[in-house]
């Protein structure tokens, strides 16, 4: 390839990516929620808007560039301060526009959420997220971690906290950011318009492991949501295989117990996340890896090479109790 | 002129060196520490030795005075429960650590051992439970704890922090 | 950073400043007690006496259901059935207790906090120490009362490791020729109360769930009546009746979890509809959280032998930190009437449902017939930790009344419709926020020291404190033997800027007749006699008399060390009337001098060391039982 037919294809190239940004799980341009839209609809404006603008100023720039320097100067000089005026005033007014605009779409997406919607609490820890479902009576409280549920068309109402330090709330498909604050509940409402999955992350710098402080956002069909919560109100699944057997048993003395929870059994740690159904998580570790029994081995050997500085410690065990101990948590669907 | 350039890059460089120099603390604690290296076993509780005083075995933390060790030691001191019968170094259930009385010696070797086996009067043993490289982190913050010593890692309360007021009759 | 370092330096040198103006004021204690004692002429001065008020109550006074008429002996720490602690003698009385003279004492040789009452039965007092929990027997009928057997139980020491405020034991009970009570590391002992040979040792719980004991036992109809302690270590609190003749477990009754647990059935009537459902130990909790979650029993326990009902508390959710276990958390928090034969469950009623403060609802619940309208209504008098004075009949769980006898900023009332407390929302604790101004504080208006009530004069004498705390949530974590909290508190004095009150309080007009200041929480049980006069101790070391009617102080000791006991009294062998106390100080008020705790961190011992920084200088610790008589 000669160096000359280098330059515009490592263009088009560039210029592909950028339109494939716009597409995606992790997208502000491709919202999937009511308020999502409301927040990409004022960015095209601004970008439709702002592109006119720079196409105006740059005409006329070259129009000026070009043009000759007439023989009326005086008379240019007249003319000059209407342009200016016309200007100013249509500056104005798109700076109006604009005000107008966004002032109205941040008052709807601000709107509280109504008494049906969906209450969730985040709470950010380093580094994960902890996710609860607050319930009446008490004993439907769902618990889980760095995966939302919701289901389509019925508004969430988030309430964010944090654990530590100060972490923000990001999924872009659904929603602008919102930070969580140590000692304060901030309050996030969106609704998913449509079924996918999303993905989020924490958007303000929280320490080492920041990147991999991931989460993603299953937006389902009502029914769908349903069965999903059902699903994680029952305690744990009982052991199936001897090795699973094992496997708890090797979890409930261990010092695994020391900080996470399975739901059904003696382990009640609740500064790490509750791995009761842990095994129909599609990540580990906060998005950081699939979520399948090579990682998760791999995760409870040596987390830190994995996600150096988590505050997960190695788990010194002999290889057969890992491999069992991995089969039991994997079968946590 | 020259001259007054090549001070200027020695400066630069030397800055650069020292650099690292500051790091140093932190990213050794990212990585376990040598604990290996540290005996534990043979530490005496006693200060009475039969016959001849033997040459003392010097034990140190090798995390002793390391910043991140200290507030990662606080932080796991909060999570397997310490501060349940010790608090911030008053005690409670459990003995103080802030003042200059231990019962089963002072030296950090005695601490981690203390934490490792156990104590007979209701001091748990956990041995296997806590990995050796977080339990030289809270042997760091216990260390760190001395109420006349000053603090190598200040903790930085917030206005409304309960640790920021005094406790006394409101209004 | 430095500047807040020398800040504090600062404060602590003031702090050493000020002692010296204690201890001159302590040294001069002693002095006016021994000159009060040596005039022997008419009534001390009213040292730390309040104001009293009108005097007697109304009328018709309330009267005790259910008497022990012996008064040559005391079985139960509470004397009667009734949990009256109120004795018939009256040689001592108002005008004649400023001669009390010490008749014997007795080192128990512990240093811990003697919460303990001495039980009496036949010449013999029995006394039983805090950990390692020895049962002392004194032979009342020789001079001196020399020690006649000690009864050492074999015990786990670690069981120290899970006593959340200090390893004290809160006394014994006697029947059929045998003293039963209670080890710190979960077993229940019979004793021979002749010889001092062990009956029979039952395992009832394990050091290693956090479980312990402390509670003194009762003995209703042939059956041992245990419950255990560890609120703060996420214990699953039961009661529990053994046999009195085997130890073997007859029931137990769990406080969470299903109605099967809870022994719930068809009997059960809860009076309001918040505690009628099934499974309410389960679905008031978030997941499985009912099975760490408190309501230990390790107060009081009451009896009434016609409606056949037990009444006892259970203690505080766990953890502290609400935050954590959204939901009434029932039956935390709670008070149950059982039938004692089978532990089935006849009514319950929540005193904090969702419990924010760890108010324990263990207090002793004293049953009195009271007029109320007209007519005599079986009623239950309990002064909660919430600082309430709550009047029930006891037949129905019904809440006659309730009204503050402590200053308290958490609830403004109790709505007698629904049964629930009016809770005040901005006292609530949350993660990473600090509440502050929250009153009563952790250890309650009331704690576990025990009231008394005299028929003479129909007024319930409360001790009590006066305490206040800030408080910060903070993330707590299970792990089996460790404590579950999930706060930092400090504590400090309440309005007025003492710690302490005594009160005498009328259960019908439902006011304070007249109480007294004291400068550290009264964390002494408190005994009423028949010679109107009302025996309490404090926590510097004072055992003190004061008028039933006016509050007045008749006369006082000054003890070794500060007095946490309950005090009895008892007809001797020779005819004369004596009143026993055993000093020793301790507890989760004196875990600072009993534990030697650091005064510079205020959050020690659950926030309490903020509130008691001064006690060292007040006092040492030390057991030694005190009894005395007229010349």
């Amino acid at each position: 390839m000669s160096r000359r037919s280098g330059l515009p294809a490592a263009a088009a190239a560039l210029l592909c990516a950028a339109l494939s940004g716009c597409r995606g799980i992790q997208s502000s341009l491709d919202p999937a929620g009511r308020e999502a839209a409301k927040i990409s609809g004022l960015w095209w404006l601004f970008f439709y808007v702002c592109t006119a603008v720079f196409v105006l100023v740059l005409a006329f720039l070259f129009y000026g560039v070009f043009r000759r320097r007439s023989e009326d100067a005086l008379g240019a000089r007249e003319r000059g301060k209407t342009y200016v005026a016309i200007g100013a005033g249509a500056t104005a007014a798109i700076l109006l526009l604009f005000l107008v605009v966004s002032v109205s779409a941040g008052r709807e997406i601000a709107e509280p959420a109504g008494p049906d919607a969906l209450k969730v609490q985040v709470i950010g820890h380093q580094w994960w997220w902890e996710v609860r479902y607050p319930a009446s009576p008490a004993n439907r409280t769902v618990v889980t971690a760095n995966e939302i549920h919701v289901p389509v068309g019925r508004p969430v109402f988030l309430e964010l906290l944090s654990g530590d330090v100060i972490h923000s709330f990001w999924a872009p498909n659904l929603h602008g950011k919102k930070d969580l604050i140590p000692g304060r509940i901030n309050s996030h409402a969106f609704t998913a318009k449509k079924a996918g999955v999303f993905r989020g992350q924490c958007a303000e710098f929280c320490g080492l492991q920041h990147a991999h402080m991931a989460f993603t956002i299953f937006a389902e069909t009502p029914e769908r949501y349903s069965a999903w919560y059902e699903k994680q109100l029952a305690p744990a699944a009982e052991p199936s295989t001897p090795s699973q057997e094992r496997g708890r048993q090797v979890f409930v003395s261990n010092s695994c117990v020391f900080c996470h929870a399975i739901q059904g059994t003696p382990a009640f740690g609740q500064v790490a996340p509750d791995l009761t159904h842990v095994g129909g998580r599609g990540t580990l570790a906060a998005g950081s890896v699939a979520n399948n029994p090579g990682n998760l081995a791999g995760w409870i050997a040596d987390p830190q090479s994995i996600k150096p500085g988590n505050h997960m410690p190695p788990m010194l065990m002999a290889p057969e109790d890992l491999l069992a101990v991995t089969d039991y948590l994997e079968s946590l669907k | 002129m020259r001259s007054k350039r090549a001070g200027r890059q020695l400066l630069v460089c030397a800055a650069l060196a020292v650099l690292p120099v500051g790091c140093d603390k932190l990213s050794n604690s990212l990585h376990q520490p040598p604990s290996a290296t540290v005996r534990t076993d043979a530490i005496a509780v006693s200060a009475l030795e039969p016959g001849a005083r033997m040459p003392g075995i010097v034990h140190k933390n090798p995390l002793e005075g390391n910043p991140f060790a200290i507030s990662e030691g606080q932080r796991l001191y909060d999570w397997y429960n310490c501060s349940g019968c010790h608090f911030r170094g008053g005690g409670g259930i459990g003995p103080p650590l802030m003042d200059e009385f231990w019962i089963y010696g002072g030296n950090p070797a005695n601490i981690y051992t203390t934490i490792v086996e156990g104590r007979p009067n209701g001091m748990p043993a956990f041995r296997g439970k806590i990995p050796d490289y977080q339990l030289w982190q809270i042997v760091a913050y216990v260390q760190s704890m001395r109420a006349d010593k000053p603090i190598a890692s200040p903790p930085g309360p917030r206005e409304d922090h309960l640790q920021a007021s005094e406790g006394k009759e409101s209004r | 950073m430095k500047d807040a370092r020398s800040q504090r330096l600062g404060k602590s040198a003031e702090r050493r400043r000020r002692r010296p103006r204690f201890s001159a004021l302590l040294f001069l204690f002693p002095v006016t007690a021994l000159l009060a004692a040596a005039a022997c002429k008419g009534p001390a001065p009213p040292g730390g006496a309040g104001v009293p008020a009108a005097g007697p109550a109304s009328g018709s006074a309330g009267s005790i259901p259910f008497p022990e008429p012996d008064e040559s002996s005391w079985i139960r720490p509470a004397k009667d059935f009734s949990s009256s602690r109120y004795s018939t003698l009256d040689q001592i009385k108002s005008d004649n207790v400023a001669n009390l003279k010490l008749a014997f004492t007795f080192s128990t040789g512990i240093n811990k906090g003697h919460e303990a009452a001495p039980l009496v039965v036949n010449g013999t007092m029995y006394i039983v120490t805090p950990y390692p929990n020895y049962l002392y027997a004194l032979d009342l009928t020789s001079p001196g009362a020399p020690a006649k057997w000690t009864y050492k139980p074999k015990t786990i020491p670690s069981a120290q490791g899970v006593a959340c405020c200090d390893v004290v034991n809160r006394g014994a009970v006697y029947g059929k020729g045998r003293i039963y009570y209670n080890t710190l590391d979960d077993q229940t002992v019979a004793v021979d109360a002749a010889t001092g040979q062990e009956v029979w040792r039952t395992r009832v719980g394990d050091i290693n769930h956090g479980e312990s004991i402390t509670m003194a036992p009762l003995l209703v109809k042939g059956k041992v009546l245990v419950g255990n302690s560890g609120g703060e270590f996420g214990v699953r609190g039961w009661l529990t009746a053994l046999d009195e003749d085997t130890g073997k477990v007859a029931w137990r009754a769990w406080s969470t979890g299903p109605d099967k647990d809870v022994l719930i059935g068809s009997r059960f009537k809860p009076f309001y509809a918040s505690d009628r459902g099934a499974d309410l130990g389960v679905s008031s909790w978030p997941g499985d959280m009912w099975k760490i979650g408190g309501g230990t029993v390790w107060g009081w326990i009451s009896y009434d032998p016609q409606l056949n009902l037990i009444y006892y508390g259970t203690s505080n959710p766990g953890p502290w930190n609400p935050d954590q276990r959204p939901g009434d958390n029932k039956w935390t928090a709670a008070i149950f009437a059982r039938d004692p034969d089978d532990g089935q469950a006849v009514w319950a009623y929540q005193w904090s449902p969702h419990d924010l403060f760890d108010y324990d609802g263990v207090n002793e619940n004293v049953l009195v017939d009271l007029p109320i309208g007209g007519r005599t209504r079986k009623t239950l008098l309990r002064a909660d930790r919430d600082g309430f004075l709550y009047v029930l009949d006891r037949e129905t769980g019904e809440i006659i009344s309730a009204t503050p006898f402590a200053y308290t900023t958490t609830r403004t009332g109790v709505d007698l419709k629904s049964g629930r407390p009016i809770e005040v929302a901005e006292k609530t604790p949350h993660v990473g926020t600090t509440t502050r101004g929250i009153c009563p504080a952790a250890p309650g208006g009331k704690d576990w020291q025990p009231s008394a009530f005299s028929p003479r004069t129909g007024l319930l004498y409360i001790p009590h404190n006066n305490l206040c705390q800030d408080e910060e949530g903070v993330q707590a974590n299970y792990i089996e033997g460790t404590p579950y909290v999930g706060a930092n508190v400090k504590m400090y004095a309440g309005p007025g800027g003492h710690r302490g009150e005594f009160t005498a309080w009328d259960p019908i007009a439902a006011r304070p007749v007249w109480k007294i200041k004291e400068k550290f929480p009264a964390w002494s049980g408190a005994l009423a006699t028949a010679g109107d006069v009302v025996f309490y101790g404090t926590m510097e070391g004072w055992f003190q008399a004061v008028d039933a009617r006016s509050g007045k102080l008749l006369w006082r000791f000054k003890c070794g060390s500060g007095i946490i006991g309950q005090p009895i009294t008892y007809r001797g062998p020779d005819g004369k009337q004596y009143v026993a106390i055993l000093s020793g100080v301790g507890g989760w008020a004196g875990a600072i001098v009993a534990n030697n705790l650091d005064p510079r961190d205020g959050t020690a011992a659950l926030g309490f060391v903020n509130a008691m920084g001064d006690l060292p200088t007040a006092t040492t610790a030390g057991g030694m039982l005190y009894v005395f008589a007229l010349p």
